[in-house]
């Protein structure tokens, strides 16, 4: 897939933006309703948001260091890569959502949460806006980033954008389908 | 204000609004890096444009029911801006997108002069805010605004209003006590 880079831009901003305003939603909620657990395996809201909380932990700073150490010029162009499209698709939450297999470390299940879980996801987004700022006067393509599921893989940082975001709307409707499923 | 509802009516008969949108209390209309050249004009509620500096947030302006809102560099330049703006209770927001906007500000040299009015008031409004900034006792700054815009102090939570006066929510509630 081919994107101009200010139109790939604006989207992942625009869509950064949603999944902001749907997490900042769940402060309505009672912790009670946020903790809420459909079964034991399943995970309650909080769970969903820590879980990318601890995958921001990783891709922030790994993020920022490759913006930083990057000498690269821009692009007016971005082609995604066969591997980053690969996994921004499988990411992608579907009308059903699939289970997926999850990292030992990066599986918040039983630990004990409250609403602070919330502004620290605002505040790794607001991070993330600030380093899709930065990136603007790098490229896309020639700037790769590790990837927390593979020491051998790394991504186009387009594509760790793109799927970054992808993750992250499918945990926010998980979370919005815990909701549903807790007020039933 | 006679001039924004002024152009508000001429907006409503020529049916130029093009959506109505609700914000819940703290979802964003915009982050920082988008461009939004979209006016919107506050039907209820109240929001408030901020900035992210190195180490906190910097509030620069609310927005009230019955006026307009807009990250004004978007809207003139059409380039990106690092405003967000935020609802800082459920707030209902009428929306015009710029060109429909300037096209009727150019239909009409009488629409073209109330914009310029309204710019105009802007401008000194932007002025008295640099006068803010430059003043260095927080009671001073508490008393300018507080006699600029006493409706400020009705609708806007203290931990902004303290963000805006640059002071913390502590020294902003021992002046008002005094």
């Amino acid at each position: 897939m081919k994107f101009k880079t200010i139109e790939l831009i604006a989207e992942l901003i625009e869509k950064t933006r949603i999944n902001i305003n749907k997490v900042e939603k769940f402060r309505e909620l009672s912790e009670k309703e946020l903790n809420y657990r459909e079964n034991s395996e399943n995970w309650s809201v909080l769970e969903c948001i820590e879980h990318l909380n601890l995958y921001g932990d990783f891709y922030n700073p790994e993020i920022r260091k490759n913006i930083e150490t990057s000498h690269s010029k821009p692009s007016e162009t971005f082609k995604s890569g066969i591997i980053g499209n690969y996994f921004v698709k499988t990411m992608l939450p579907k009308k059903k959502l699939n289970k997926m297999k999850t990292f030992k470390d990066k599986n918040p299940l039983g630990s004990s949460l409250n609403k602070s879980v919330i502004d620290r996801f605002i505040s790794q987004q607001k991070e993330f806006l600030e380093l899709i700022e930065k990136s603007k006067n790098i490229n896309f393509a020639n700037t790769k980033t590790a990837i927390s599921i593979s020491k051998l893989i790394k991504l186009k940082l387009g594509d760790t954008f793109r799927f970054i975001i992808a993750h992250n709307e499918r945990h926010v409707v998980q979370a919005e389908n815990v909701i549903r499923k807790a007020s039933k | 204000m006679k001039e924004t509802q002024l152009l508000i009516e001429a907006i409503e008969t020529n049916n130029l609004w093009e959506k109505e949108i609700e914000i819940s209390r703290n979802e964003y209309l915009k982050v920082k890096g988008s461009i939004d050249t979209n006016l919107y004009f506050i039907i209820k509620g109240s929001l408030r444009i901020y900035l992210i500096g190195e180490y906190e947030e910097r509030t620069i302006r609310f927005g009230y029911q019955n006026n307009f809102i807009v990250s004004l560099d978007s809207f003139i330049s059409e380039k990106p801006s690092d405003f967000y703006i935020q609802a800082i209770k459920k707030t209902n927001l009428k929306v015009i997108t710029k060109k429909r906007f300037k096209d009727l500000i150019n239909s009409n040299p009488e629409f073209q002069n109330v914009w310029t009015k309204i710019l105009e008031q802007l401008i000194l409004q932007q002025l008295e805010r640099e006068k803010d900034i430059l003043t260095s006792s927080p009671i001073e700054r508490y008393k300018r605004v507080f006699k600029r815009s006493p409706q400020l102090f009705q609708e806007i939570p203290n931990k902004y209003i303290a963000d805006y006066l640059r002071m913390t929510p502590e020294t902003l509630s021992r002046i008002k006590k005094s």
